[in-house]
């Protein structure tokens, strides 16, 4: 089965997705077109694609969450965060042992998992968010490193390396979640959702805020802005929404162990919106589709894929400063002077 | 005689990460870039040591010689390509710092790809094995000792009295100044570089006979080295000797008296709380004078 | 690492979409039975995945050149997992309903096993681990079946041979802190039995570089003999350089030629509870050892002993009822004795492997060679 691209959801469907709503500014019929597009292609893939492939959009949508949270860090407030595996431990944890252990409902866990990953953030946040730069990037890889640690050794909650097993499928109001499919209409909506969320969250006065904050501190701090404040809650806006996708990620895959939870890890968040562009929150989305399928394809040539990825990650900091979002942009941007101008019958100088 | 040992091994192993460290802290120095690759550096020149003696055939001095030059060769190309590219752009901490990570992954994933996921070992500089007060230490492990020691010295001669260490410094520290001076800004920049990967590749050869090197080692390495450096005050070598020896023995001495699970936590905590505190590290602003 | 055609399909297919649609969408002629294989070709695992590989490629290899299962070609569709439990369950979705596999070769890891079965067990599509029983939960899977023994057995092997064959009074323990952990466990629990007492426990991390000082925390403690449990070759080099002299122990993970080479001088009298010394096979395995030694030029150990019987149990199972029988039929077909390479096993028993204690093979590292000792556990 090949997904066949010119026939597309209907526009009505389409419109209801979230994501049409990003661009509430200038909304070009081009643009409308492309999002219709977009949406259509989200909604239809599940029913065409093969079951491995839908798997692979659930992972990608997971990453995109945990991702998304690095991203706002990162454009944001200018902050390298290399220890979001820590809190996505954390959720995948506190999900895992209430549910498989503890037997409660699904939603209890991922509470509990948020709202102990915010206490945290808020406690180690304080301290740490006054390093900036290279230091606060490195004190939160340590900070990564001590959790995995901490995890290997509270084993009578982690299970160590053996893990948990048996974690039950998300339950919300007595439906299941168990299939790839069902799985995918819930974790990528929550991706669109989040996204928007901080779309919103830039235009704002937090969000201006923020700009000032990461352009001009001294400035931002003569305008009474709040900087620690600021910085600890978009670290908890990060740390929590790490947390959310880890207690999902341990629901869809049915059990957790501390190979997930590692410095590797917290790395791959970081790349997500470091290839897709972490000016706009949804670089995340593109960042995210392709740390999750890239390596897939690569990895038919062998050993070699590593140092290619490798080498894309290396090429998108050199090249596009913005990833592949700004890639995208500076290239419709060229596409669409060029045309304006020939319309306007001038020449390029 | 246990206390002894864990001492020995803690002073061994820091001696290990203020090789590590030096190269970050001498990077850092001309450059203002921290070199999160450092650790896949020392991997590579090891590794090209030991596939130099074992495939085409180097007596092992020639090996060594390969080996080291490929670090320096290696950090001088990055410089002249990416780190450029960067500075021309006048990107900002973040991007030098995925930078480097990233080519970090690329380096180590190209040790694996072309030498394999085996630990590889160098022979050793002599085989004796020594005992004090009860406890054992090998004999390359003293040399690894007095290298570093001697390397440190002249590193510090090098910014101190020669005419290319001097400039080096002057192009990081006033820019502008220095190229009124008449001194290549840029050049200084890459020398900064070389010297650096020569650094770390020294590091991986000479550890390589005691812990055996491996592809994946390379983030471990760059992070206690980094932890010596910003211990020590990141800008001055003999700084990055004594944070690499504290987390060497303070590592050891977590093992003895609480939990051998626990090592890293301990260590990784404690360059947390120096940082904020301390910010110009434990020897503070006299010990930066050297630079 | 996808083989054969799904490779091919992978690479010729240009568009994303196209790629990830077109997985499945080869049918040959010949209609081969599909089997699928995870192992850990890549990561921390690797050490025992790629030895695993070895193993199984030459089963296929010969069970195709004797014209099949039944007739029938099989053909090997072989996943890396990274040694990443995730990535193991994703690539078992895609083994189990894209590609349509018969039954499942791996995973290398433990915890992938417990990722996998979740995928698999339901699907009752077997799934012969390269691990032992890890939780007490897998009992209940009916489709999962493991290659080795549980660490419960292999923690008892370990004091058998300490008390028994070597008479130690007094054991001291290193162990890293993932598989070494889980192994530890299961001495502290079992220990009782014997008349041993464990002067010392000391754990290294994953991927440390040095093991020195909690080489010498045991050393001080004065043990008869040291259990050294996980994969690194580093504590070996570690307990010899202080001077550790008396015979180290250990179990399947660390007893191959790629270990002893990173040993170096260190790979001496170190006894090992394992299952396969080539240079001495028992009757039964010579003709796997002469197999392997013809086709690769070297000599196999456990690990690829385990992946020639896992995949020869399969076809043994599929010989019995037919590559179109109904879901969880072979499953049942494989669940009883088998007589394999490595050892015999009896995959209807509790702990889904039905190996003893009498299954081991006790071998001693003399300057670097495996030497097959007369000593017998369990009698």
């Amino acid at each position: 089965m090949l997904p066949n691209k010119t026939s597309l959801a209907p526009p009505g469907i389409a419109g209801e997705l979230p994501a049409q709503r990003l661009r509430t500014t200038r909304p070009s019929a081009a643009a409308l077109s492309v999002l219709a597009l977009a949406a259509g292609l989200y909604l239809i893939l599940p029913l065409v694609l093969e079951r491995h492939a839908v798997d692979l959009l659930v992972f990608c949508g997971l990453y995109a969450i945990a991702g998304a949270g690095v991203g706002f860090l990162l454009g944001q407030g200018g902050i390298v965060n290399l220890g979001q595996a820590a809190f996505y431990g954390i959720g995948g944890y506190a999900s895992a042992y209430c549910s498989a252990r503890l037997g409660w409902p699904t939603p209890a866990g991922i509470a509990i998992g948020i709202a102990l990953s915010l206490a945290i953030a808020a406690l180690i946040g304080r301290p740490i968010l006054r390093l900036s730069g290279y230091f606060l990037a490195l004190a939160t890889l340590a900070l990564g490193i001590i959790c995995t640690n901490i995890y290997f050794e509270a084993d009578f909650i982690t299970g160590g390396t053996l893990g948990v097993p048996g974690v039950p499928k998300l339950a919300i109001g007595g439906f299941v979640f168990d299939t790839p499919e069902k799985f995918y209409y819930l974790v990528w909506p929550i991706a669109f959702a989040t996204i928007l969320a901080m779309h919103n969250l830039m235009g704002s006065r937090v969000g201006l805020a923020l700009q000032a904050m990461r352009d001009a501190p001294d400035a931002a701090m003569v305008m009474a802005i709040d900087n620690a404040r600021l910085k600890l809650w978009i670290f908890m806006l990060s740390s929590g929404l790490g947390a959310l996708s880890g207690s999902l990620f341990a629901h869809y895959v049915g059990f957790v162990n501390v190979d997930s939870f590692g410095v590797d890890k917290s790395i791959m968040f970081l790349l997500v919106p470091v290839i897709g562009g972490a000016s706009v929150p949804a670089g995340a989305i593109i960042g995210a589709l392709f740390i999750g399928l890239v390596p897939e394809l690569l990895s038919a040539l062998g050993d070699i894929h590593r140092v290619l990825f490798g080498l894309a990650l290396v090429a998108s900091v050199v090249f596009f400063p913005d990833g592949l979002w700004g890639l995208g942009r500076s290239l419709t941007g060229l596409v669409r002077r060029r045309s304006g101008a020939a319309a306007r019958g001038e020449t390029t100088p | 005689m246990l206390f002894t040992q864990a001492l020995l091994a803690g002073v061994t192993n820091g001696f290990v990460y203020a090789l590590v460290g030096l190269g970050i802290a001498v990077i850092f120095k001309g450059s203002h870039v921290i070199n999160a690759m450092q650790g896949e550096l020392a991997v590579v020149g090891a590794a090209t040591a030991v596939f130099a003696a074992a495939i085409w055939g180097l007596p092992l001095w020639l090996a060594v010689v390969a080996g080291a030059l490929t670090g320096m060769a290696i950090a001088i190309l990055v410089e002249l390509g990416p780190i450029r590219a960067l500075f021309a752009r006048r990107a900002r901490e973040e991007s030098f710092l995925l930078l480097t990570v990233g080519l970090g992954f690329t380096f180590s994933a190209g040790v694996l790809y072309l030498f394999g996921r085996e630990e590889h070992l160098l022979p050793a500089l002599g085989d004796e094995v020594y005992e004090i007060f009860g406890a054992i230490i090998r004999e390359h492990a003293l040399w690894v000792i007095a290298i570093s020691a001697v390397l440190i010295l002249a590193l510090r001669l090098f910014y101190r009295h020669t005419h290319l260490g001097l400039s080096m410094m002057a192009a990081s520290i006033d820019p502008d100044g220095a190229a009124t001076t008449g001194i290549n800004v840029r050049a200084m920049r890459t020398a900064t570089f070389a010297l650096g990967g020569l650094l770390a590749a020294l590091a991986g050869l000479l550890v390589a006979p005691l812990i055996g090197v491996g592809y994946q080692m390379g983030p471990l390495l760059t992070l206690k080295g980094f932890a010596a450096a910003i211990l020590g005050g990141l800008s001055n070598p003999l700084g990055a000797l004594v944070g690499g020896l504290v987390i060497g023995i303070l590592e050891a001495m977590s093992i003895v008296f609480v939990s051998s699970g626990m090592k890293d936590a301990v260590a990784l905590t404690l360059l947390i709380v120096i940082m904020i505190f301390v910010p110009d590290g434990i020897l503070g602003r006299a010990g930066r004078k050297g630079g | 690492m996808t083989q054969s055609v799904s490779r091919r399909a992978l690479l010729a297919v240009p568009a994303l979409v196209l790629a990830l649609a077109g997985t499945g969408a080869v049918v040959e002629a010949a209609e081969p039975i599909r089997i699928g294989a995870i192992l850990s070709t890549t990561g921390p695992g690797a050490g025992a995945g790629i030895p695993q590989r070895n193993g199984l490629q030459l089963a296929v290899k010969l069970v195709n050149e004797k014209g099949g299962i039944n007739g029938r070609q099989v053909q090997l569709i072989m996943e890396d997992d990274g040694s990443s439990p995730d990535v193991a369950v994703t690539k078992a979705n895609n083994l189990i309903f894209s590609q349509k596999v018969q039954a499942i070769i791996g995973p290398t890891l433990t915890a992938s096993t417990l990722a996998v079965g979740g995928v698999a067990d339901p699907g009752k599509i077997p799934v012969m681990a390269f691990t032992g029983l890890g939780v007490a939960m897998e009992k209940t899977r009916r489709c999962v079946f493991h290659m080795l023994p549980s660490q419960d057995l292999n923690a008892r092997a370990l004091l058998e041979v300490a008390t028994k064959g070597l008479g130690a009074k007094k054991l001291g323990v290193l162990h890293d802190s993932a598989y070494g952990n889980i192994v530890m466990t299961k001495i502290r629990e079992v220990s009782p039995d014997y008349p041993v007492e464990i002067v010392a426990v000391e754990k290294w991390e994953v991927g440390a570089t040095d093991a020195t000082t909690q080489a010498a925390k045991v050393k001080a403690a004065s043990p008869d003999a040291v259990a050294v449990i996980g994969n690194s070759a580093t504590p070996f080099r570690n307990a010899r350089q202080i001077r550790m002299t008396m015979p180290l122990l250990s179990g399947i993970g660390t007893a191959t030629y790629e270990y002893v080479k990173a040993m170096g001088d260190a790979a001496d009298n170190i006894v090992f509870a394992e299952f396969l010394v080539a240079e001495d096979p028992l009757p039964g395995q010579s003709a796997f050892v002469e197999a392997f030694h013809k086709e690769y030029g070297v000599l196999p150990k456990t690990m690829e002993a385990s992946a020639w019987d896992a995949f020869n149990a399969v076809a043994a199972g599929l010989a019995k009822v037919g590559p179109e029988a109904q879901p969880g039929a072979l499953c049942e077909a494989i669940r009883g004795p088998f007589d394999g390479a490595m050892a015999r096993f009896d995959f209807s028993q509790e702990d889904l492997t039905g190996l003893t204690l009498k299954s081991y093979v006790f071998s001693k590292l003399d300057k670097g060679k495996f030497v097959r000792l007369p000593f017998k556990a369990g009698s």
